[in-house]
Parts: C-alpha cells; structure tokens; sequence
C-alpha cells in the first residue's frame, strides 16, 4: 500500500467521485449488462436496482455497464436507460462495433443523456467518423483503453496515451482532450494470461503517478481467459474472477469493471473490505482522509 | 521448437504434429477430427491473429487453415485473419481491409507475414456451423496430401526479454517508492 506524489485527480460524474490517492474515494464499480443473448431488460432492472442497494450499503459507487452489440438493440437500449435509471444515475455504454457506436452517440444525445455518459471506450481503433461523432455528441466522461499490441508492459500502455505508438496521429489524451472530452479514466488493458496480463495491475501505480488520472481495468478478463479454470476447477471459477478485482485496489486504481453484473453481490463487500484495508493504512502513515462515503466510514 | 517455447500459448488444442490442417473456430463449439494439427478458438483481431500466423509457421507441415463458426461482432477477427492472408498490411501495420475493431499486426515482421501467405491455403467457412461440411471440407484438404513447406519459421522468440532494475524497492523502471511509501518517479 502506498501514497502518490504526483498530485491525484478526483472526478465528478453526476454526483460520483472518481479518482485521489489510495484510501481517499471508495472504489468506483462497473457492472456489466447484455453481454449475452437478446437484451433481458426485465432482468437487468431488478440487477441494476440491487447494484444501487449494496452502493446504498458499503459506499462504493455503482456505474452499470451497458454492453450494446447490435444497431437495432440501440433505441432499446438508451430508451430502458432513460426510464430505468434513476435521475443522476451516471452510466456507461461499452461498445466494439464503430458503426454501433455513432448511432449510439446520437441517440444519447438525443435523449439528454451525455451528461451523465461514460464513453467505454476510445482506443488505438479509433476511426475519423467515430471521432466527428465524438465531437458532434461529446459524453461527459470517456474510459481510454491503453491497449498497445506491441507492447503489452506499463511502458507501452504509457506509449499509447502519449504519442499513440504510431497507431493513431496523437497520443489518445490528446485525442479525447482534441474532442472536448475533459474527464478521462484510464483502463490498463488487462489481457490473455500469457500476453502479460500482469502489466494490466503494474501500470496502475505507473500512469497514476505519470498523470495523476483515474485509472483501473477488467482484470476479471483475464480469470474469464484462463481456461485451465474451467477444466480443472470449474467450481473456484467465480470466486477467482470476482477476487480477482482486489488486485485494483490494492496497486492504487479507482475502479474496477467486474464483469457480469450478476456477480455484484459477492464483488461489492469484497472491494468494500479491501478499501477499508487500503484507508486504514493509507490514512494512519499518510494521512489520506477517506471521504464520506467510504466504506470505512459506513462500518465502523 | 521447445526453446522457442512454441506453440506460442493460448486456448487451443495440438493434434497430430505433421498433419496438414488447422482449424480455428468462431463461436462454435465443435471438435475436430485427431487428425488435423491444431485447433481452437480466435477472439481478437490483433495478437489473436498473431498467435495463429506464429505457431502455423512454425509448424511447417500444416498447409492448409479452415475458419469455420460465426465471426465475432465488432472484433470480426476471422474475417480479419482472412483480410491478412489476402491483402497483408499496411505501412502502419493495419491489416489491410480488415474489418475488426483494431486490426494491428505489430509483433510479427513482414516475412513472416509473406510465409503464411505462401504456406497456407485457406479455406473460408465464415458463417458454416454444420459440423458435418466443417469434416469433409478437413478431409478434403487431408485427402491431399500436401507434404511438408520447409523448414520450421520462427517468428517471435516467446522468452520475455527482463528489465533489470538495481533499486530494491521498485515497482518498474519508472518509479520508484521511497523510505516514506511514497511512489515517485524515478529521475
């Protein structure tokens, strides 16, 4: 456990903090909805509503994920955002396909949605109409994904965010800050067990003490990739993949995209414990304050 | 083969060491005959790709690569290990009219590109699920008996380089934590 000199960013979206020195804000957790199949909304909201209740009881903030795959699942999808959540419910929407994205960008806007939007993701893939759409329709926030298939350590993942390792014309910083984006959170890019997937963890401390910007990653991807779970301890598999997030916090990150939403209810009290571990040590040798709602401060 | 620590790890499944066959599988949940050399699943379009193009050539008597299953929305991974074997890549090392999401071969130098092309024939079975046409279009490719390309290709030496770092108490080469369990950059 340690403090950082460079000096920590703490961000604001729609009323949840993200970002400071370890032991300050309650580590901020992403849970992911619509990974598989036809989008289940009658499901997902009883998820989403359970998710906001263990925030309500440890203090670490929810942001529900939402993964869209099909242009034709957009309208859906941003229409069960905008009634669904609560007012100033903060989300983000993850997506791979470009044309996907565009029209989600747009719909988003349409529906008065982008201030409380957290872009997931602008990467190394960016495309020139994804960027217009970006600049047209710019979200309050947006995760940059520090993935550079050359170079899978820390150094490489620092590359990409600052000259964008001759991928794309600028570093990716420069990039979201070219497209109005001011708040920016940085996703390590964890990887395949064997592609460094360690480097995901170790650049956390790195790019936090080179930017002082919210940083974590989806370091339960990597568990989901090991496939000698499956064969050899299939029933371990999801306390490993939900443990899996206390590497975050515990090398300084801010937050942690667990995965399926589903597993909520075991990863919440396990970052709560972990935050609380971090705040006391942080707090008594550095003295970092944890904030109101840190979970320290809930249990005892 | 085996200093090289190759086949480069990852899901997949070694058959029979001089067949002639590879199989990579798109959301499909199928199991080749023993017969073919490898198989297993792709994902990502860019060192998913590059897995597959360095243990194929490393293995000199698999000829041909059947891509069967769906393609993967949005990484579109097959349809970019084929847009490699077709156009290669560009001066940025994109892959040439691929379609996938972030489609950078950045890990594997042009020649060895140059000899997947060359040792392999593929056969596009993108969108075929039947696992009875996936068995015959493997036999077929079997029944002909290509024979052996060459020698072995090595295209990346899988042993992590290490960076030495003298200072006891550091995290990587960029910072360092001081007495105080301060992290702070290294000067």
């Amino acid at each position: 456990m340690f403090s950082f000199t460079k000096k920590q960013e703490v961000l604001d979206i729609s009323g949840i903090k993200i970002g400071g020195q370890p032991g300050e804000q309650p580590t901020v957790l992403f849970g992911g909805a619509f990974f598989k199949g036809i989008p289940d909304f009658k499901k997902t909201e009883k998820d989403i509503q359970n998710m906001l209740d263990l925030s309500k009881k440890t203090g670490n903030s929810s942001i529900p994920d939402f993964f869209i795959k099909k242009e034709e699942d957009v309208e859906k999808i941003i229409d069960f955002i905008g009634n669904t959540l609560p007012k100033n419910q903060p989300f983000s929407v993850d997506i791979i396909e470009p044309t996907v994205k565009i029209k989600v960008l747009e719909q988003l806007d349409k529906k008065n949605l982008l201030n409380r939007t957290i872009y997931n993701s602008i990467h190394i893939g960016i495309t020139e109409k994804e960027r217009k759409a970006l600049k047209q329709h710019t979200p309050d926030m947006a995760i940059i994904v520090a993935f550079n298939p050359k170079d899978k350590s820390p150094d490489g993942k620092i590359e990409v965010l600052e000259n964008g390792a001759h991928l794309t014309d600028k570093g990716l910083l420069a990039i979201a800050d070219e497209l109005g984006i001011k708040k920016v959170l940085v996703d390590t890019a964890a990887l395949a067990p064997g592609d460094n997937s360690g480097a995901a963890i170790s650049a956390i401390p790195v790019i936090k003490e080179e930017y002082g910007l919210p940083t974590g990653c989806a370091i339960h991807n990597v568990v989901e990739k090991s496939t000698w779970l499956n064969k050899y301890f299939e029933s371990a598999k999801k306390t490993v993949d939900v443990s899996s997030n206390v590497n975050i916090v515990l090398f300084g990150g801010d937050f942690a995209i667990f995965g399926p939403i589903e597993n909520a209810d075991l990863v919440f009290p396990i970052i709560a414990w972990q935050d609380i571990l971090v705040s006391e040590y942080t707090e008594n040798y550095f003295g970092v304050k944890p904030a109101e709602s840190h979970p320290r401060r809930k249990f005892f | 083969m085996e200093n090289e620590y190759y086949p480069w790890g990852g899901d997949f499944t070694v058959c029979k060491n001089n067949g002639c066959v590879a199989v990579v599988l798109l959301q499909i949940n199928y199991t080749p005959s023993p017969d073919v050399a490898i198989y297993g699943p792709l994902k990502t379009e860019n060192i998913g790709v590059e897995k597959i193009v360095a243990n194929i050539i490393s293995n000199p008597y698999i000829r041909y690569l059947v891509v069967c299953g769906d393609d993967i929305r949005g990484h579109r991974s097959g349809s970019s290990l084929l847009a490699l074997h077709k156009y290669g890549i560009d001066k940025k090392n994109r892959i040439i009219n691929a379609p996938g999401a972030i489609p950078y071969i950045e890990n594997l130098k042009k020649e060895a590109i140059d000899r997947f092309c060359a040792q392999l024939k593929i056969i596009d079975m993108i969108g075929i699920k039947d696992k009875k046409m996936i068995d015959n279009a493997i036999n077929e490719c079997i029944a002909k008996t290509p024979g052996c390309f060459g020698e072995p290709y090595i295209a990346i030496r899988i042993k992590p380089e290490t960076t030495k770092i003298d200072d006891k108490r550091a995290l990587h080469s960029r910072i360092i934590i001081n007495y105080m369990d301060k992290v702070k950059k290294r000067e």
